[in-house]
C-alpha cells in the first residue's frame, strides 16, 4: 500500500492506494503518528477513494489510530469510502466510531 | 615422511577488539570472518607460506601432512576453509577430497587444491572429485592473501544466513509446538458439548491450523437456546486467544438465565478489559425460543444473520448494528437485541466474514446472497446444509481459504403438539432436609438494571433439594415476576402482542417504560418447607402496582390449547399447570403458588423398591403440551 500525505489548513489528509492490510502496518502507522506529531494538525482524515481490499487488522490499525489521536485531542475521519472497503466499514459500524464524510 | 597433525599456533596478535575495530574502520586487513583453515601438503615451506599468510590475516591454522590425517582432522576440527596438495605420501589429495565429500555435512566447506600439477586434466579431476577451486603452485602471497579474503567473505555471509535458518527452523518447531497446544485447547473449548444439539448444524474451517472463528451452543433454563458465533480479529493462534475468555461468559451467564443483552454487555466487558487496542471480536448471539416462537439477535460486526423459511424465502435479516466486541467501553455499548416471533418453522443462520467473502479464482465473493441462494435450493434442514458446504467448496475451486470461514445453522419448527419433559428431581434425604426462607426486595432503581429472575435462581438454586428443578422454576418465576413487573408495575397490556408485529411492539415499549421507571417495587419471597409427607416450595410475588382482574385468568386452563398465535395470557396457565396451586389475592397484585419439589414418602418407598427404575411415575415428570 501507498500513502501520500497532504497537509492543508490544520488538516492531515492520509491518501491510501492499493491493498490495506497486515503488510502495511508500518507504513501506516509511520504516517499516522508524523501527522499526530505535527502541532498544527488538528485533524486526520484517511482517504480510502484508491483502497481496493481492508482486512480486519487494518480495521485494527483504525481503532489504534483512533486511541492515539484523542490521547493528542485531535479528530479522525474516514473518508472517500466505496466498494467493499465501504460495505465492511459499514458491517463493523465503524461509522459508530468515527466520523464518516463521502 | 612423518605423518600427523599439526596444530598451528593461535594467532594472538589478532584479538576480539582489533576484529570489532577493524569492522568499525574497513581497511585492506580487515577479516569479515576469522576461519579455521585447514592445510594439508606433504612440504613444510608449502605450509609454512599458507600458514603465515593465513595467520597473519587473523584466521587460525590447521596443518594435516598427508591424505589421511587430513581426513581426519576434517573430521575432528570442522575447518570453514581447505588447502589440498595433490600428491602426498600413502592416501593422495584427491582420494581425501572424496572421502570428505562424503561426509555428512551441515555447512559448505569450500576446499581449494594447490598444486602443482597444472595440467588440464589434474583441474577437472581434483574439480571432479569435489574441489572448488584450483590454484597452481607456486602462488604468490598477495594471490593467496586475496583467495582467503575472498573465501572469507563468502564464508561469513555462509554462517549469517546459517545463523538465520537455525533460529527460524528453532523459531518454526516453537511455533509449531504452540501451534499444537493451541489446538488441542481451543478444540476442547469449542467442541462443546451444546454444539450437539439436535437443532444445530455447523462447520469451522480453519485458514490456519485452527481457525479463530468460535462456536459456543447451550440451553438455557426454559429450555431456550443459546449461540454464539464469534470471529476474532486475524486468524490462528492469536485470533482463537482473543476468542477464548468469551467461552465461560457465555456458558456461565446462558445456564443462568440471563437474557441475551446482558450476555452481550458482559462479553463486550470482558474482551474490552483483556484486549489491547487494536483487537476485536466480531460476534452474532442469537436466542431461540420454541415455546414462545421468537428469535432474538445480537449482532456486532458479522454479515447478516437470517432468518431462512423451509419454503426458502428469507424471513428476516439481522445486519450488525453494533460494533464489534471489545471495542466499546461500557458506557458506550449497547446490547439491544432484535426479536422477532416467527410464524413459520425455518433455519436460522449466523456466519463469519470468512464464508461471504469466500473468493473464487476471479476474485469474486460469494456473497450474503450467494449463501442464501444455495441455503434456498433445498427443503430439508440437512440436504440444505450440505448443499452450503458443497458450494462454499465448488466456489473456492481448489484455492486455499484467506480467512477461517464458519457457518452456524438453527433448525426452528413449529410444533404444535410438542411436548415438554422436566428432569426427574433426585430423591432428596429427609436428614437433609430443613425448613429455609429467603425474602428478596426490589425497588424501582433496582429492578432498571438488575436482571431479577437469573439473580433470584442462582440464589434458590444453592439449595441442594431445587438443582434439579432449575428448568420449572425458572418458567414459573418468569412468569410471575414478568407479570409483577410489566403488567404490575409498566402497565403493559399483554394484548398488545396479539398483532402481527405486535410483540416487537410490545418488547419495545417495555424497554421505554422500565427505564423511566421511577417507583414500586417487587417482593419475591420463597419458603421450602415439609407439608405432610411432601417437600414443597411456597413462592410468592407481590408488585406494589394497582393489580389486574384475575377471575378469569387463572381458571382459563384452555389458554393453553387455544390458537397457536395467541401468545397472550399464556403465562398464567404455564405456572397452573407445574405448580399444585396457585393463589391471586389484593387487588390481583399478590401471587402465590405452591411448587412440589418431592413426596418424602414416596421417595422411601423408591428407595426400598427397585433403584433401577426411579423415574418412572414420580411427581416432577412434568409434560406439557402447547398451542
Amino acid at each position: 500500500m501507498q500513502i501520500a500525505t497532504e497537509v492543508a489548513a490544520g488538516k492531515a489528509v492520509l491518501n491510501l492506494t492499493g491493498r490495506f492490510d497486515f503488510h502495511s502496518h508500518r507504513d501506516f502507522r509511520s504516517a499516522y503518528e508524523t501527522a499526530l506529531e505535527e502541532a498544527g494538525v488538528r485533524e486526520i482524515a484517511i482517504n480510502f477513494k484508491q483502497v481496493d481490499y481492508l482486512d480486519s487488522s487494518a480495521l485494527g490499525m483504525l481503532l489504534l489510530l483512533r486511541e492515539k489521536s484523542e490521547a493528542a485531542g485531535k479528530s479522525v475521519s474516514l473518508i472517500g469510502l466505496q466498494g467493499m472497503v465501504k460495505q465492511v466499514l459499514e458491517i463493523a459500524n465503524f461509522g459508530k466510531l468515527f466520523s464518516i464524510q463521502a | 615422511m612423518m605423518s600427523g597433525i599439526m596444530q598451528g599456533r593461535e594467532a594472538t596478535h589478532v584479538t576480539d577488539e582489533a576484529i570489532a575495530a577493524s569492522e568499525r574502520n574497513p581497511g585492506e586487513d580487515q577479516i569479515p570472518f576469522r576461519m579455521k583453515i585447514l592445510i594439508a601438503d606433504d612440504t613444510p615451506t608449502n605450509v609454512k607460506q599458507l600458514e603465515v599468510v593465513a595467520e597473519k590475516l587473523g584466521h587460525q591454522v590447521v596443518v594435516a601432512l598427508d591424505g589421511e590425517s587430513a581426513v581426519q582432522a576434517f573430521k575432528t576440527t570442522a575447518p570453514d576453509l581447505v588447502f589440498m596438495d595433490i600428491m602426498m605420501p600413502g592416501m593422495d589429495g584427491i582420494s581425501a577430497v572424496k572421502i570428505i565429500r562424503g561426509l555428512p555435512a551441515e555447512k559448505w566447506t569450500p576446499i581449494i587444491f594447490y598444486s602443482a600439477l597444472d595440467r588440464m586434466q589434474d583441474i577437472v579431476n581434483g574439480l571432479e572429485a569435489g574441489g572448488d577451486d584450483y590454484l597452481a603452485k607456486p602462488a604468490s602471497t598477495q594471490l593467496l592473501k586475496a583467495k582467503i579474503n575472498s573465501y572469507a567473505r563468502q564464508i561469513a555471509l555462509q554462517s549469517k544466513v546459517h545463523g538465520f535458518s537455525r533460529e527460524l527452523k528453532r523459531w518454526r518447531e516453537e511455533s509449531e509446538e504452540q501451534t499444537r497446544l493451541g489446538a488441542h485447547v481451543m478444540t476442547r473449548l469449542t467442541d462443546a458439548s451444546g454444539l450437539r444439539d439436535q437443532m444445530i448444524r455447523y462447520f469451522n474451517l480453519p485458514a490456519e491450523t485452527f481457525s479463530g472463528d468460535l462456536l459456543c451452543a447451550a440451553r438455557a433454563p426454559g429450555d431456550v437456546l443459546n449461540v454464539l458465533l464469534a470471529d476474532a480479529a486475524g486468524h490462528g493462534l492469536a485470533a482463537a486467544l482473543s476468542a477464548m475468555p468469551l467461552t465461560q461468559a457465555f456458558y456461565s451467564m446462558t445456564a443462568k438465565g440471563f437474557p441475551l443483552p446482558s450476555i452481550a454487555e458482559e462479553l463486550n466487558r470482558k474482551l474490552k478489559a483483556i484486549l489491547p487496542a487494536d483487537r476485536f471480536v466480531a460476534a452474532t448471539l442469537a436466542s431461540i425460543d420454541v415455546r414462545n416462537q421468537t428469535v432474538e439477535v445480537w449482532n456486532g460486526g458479522n454479515p447478516d444473520a437470517f432468518f431462512l423459511s423451509t419454503e426458502g424465502s428469507v424471513a428476516m435479516r439481522w445486519t450488525s448494528r453494533h460494533p464489534p466486541l471489545g471495542i466499546l467501553p461500557e458506557k458506550l455499548f449497547s446490547g439491544i437485541t432484535e426479536t422477532v416471533v416467527f410464524q413459520v418453522p425455518g433455519d436460522l443462520v449466523l456466519s463469519s466474514d470468512g464464508l461471504t467473502e469466500a473468493e473464487n479464482r476471479a476474485g469474486e465473493w460469494l456473497g450474503i446472497d450467494g449463501v442464501v441462494d444455495l441455503l434456498a435450493n433445498v427443503h430439508d434442514s440437512n440436504e440444505r446444509f450440505q448443499y452450503l458446504l458443497n458450494g462454499v467448496d465448488a466456489h473456492l475451486e481448489g484455492q486455499k481459504a484467506r480467512d477461517d470461514i464458519s457457518c452456524l445453522m438453527v433448525s426452528v419448527p413449529i410444533d404444535r403438539r410438542r411436548q415438554f419433559r422436566f428432569s426427574t428431581p433426585r430423591m432428596i434425604n429427609q436428614s437433609q432436609f430443613a425448613e429455609w426462607r429467603l425474602d428478596l426486595s426490589y425497588n424501582a432503581n433496582e429492578l432498571r438494571y438488575i436482571d431479577v429472575v437469573p439473580a433470584a435462581l442462582g440464589l434458590i438454586t444453592q439449595v441442594q433439594a431445587l438443582k434439579d428443578h432449575q428448568g420449572a422454576l425458572f418458567l414459573v418465576l418468569s412468569e410471575l415476576f414478568n407479570n409483577a413487573l410489566d403488567h404490575g408495575l409498566l402497565g403493559l397490556d399483554s394484548i398488545t402482542k396479539s398483532w402481527i408485529g405486535g410483540f416487537e411492539i410490545y418488547l419495545q415499549q417495555r424497554s421505554e417504560r422500565l427505564a423511566r421507571l421511577s417507583e414500586g417495587r417487587i417482593d419475591l419471597s420463597f419458603l421450602l418447607h415439609q407439608d405432610e409427607s411432601r417437600a414443597v416450595l411456597d413462592i410468592s410475588v407481590n408488585d406494589s402496582g394497582p393489580g389486574f382482574d384475575f377471575t378469569n385468568q387463572v381458571d382459563d386452563v384452555d389458554a393453553l390449547s387455544s390458537t397457536n398465535r395467541q401468545a397472550y395470557g399464556r403465562g398464567i396457565p404455564l405456572v397452573k399447570s407445574l405448580c399444585e396451586q396457585i393463589v391471586y389475592s389484593g387487588t390481583g397484585n399478590k401471587a402465590w403458588c405452591r411448587y412440589v419439589v418431592s413426596d418424602l414418602v414416596l421417595d422411601k418407598l423408591a428407595e426400598d423398591a427397585d433403584p433401577k427404575t426411579p423415574d418412572s411415575g414420580m411427581p416432577g415428570d412434568v409434560d406439557l403440551t402447547l398451542f
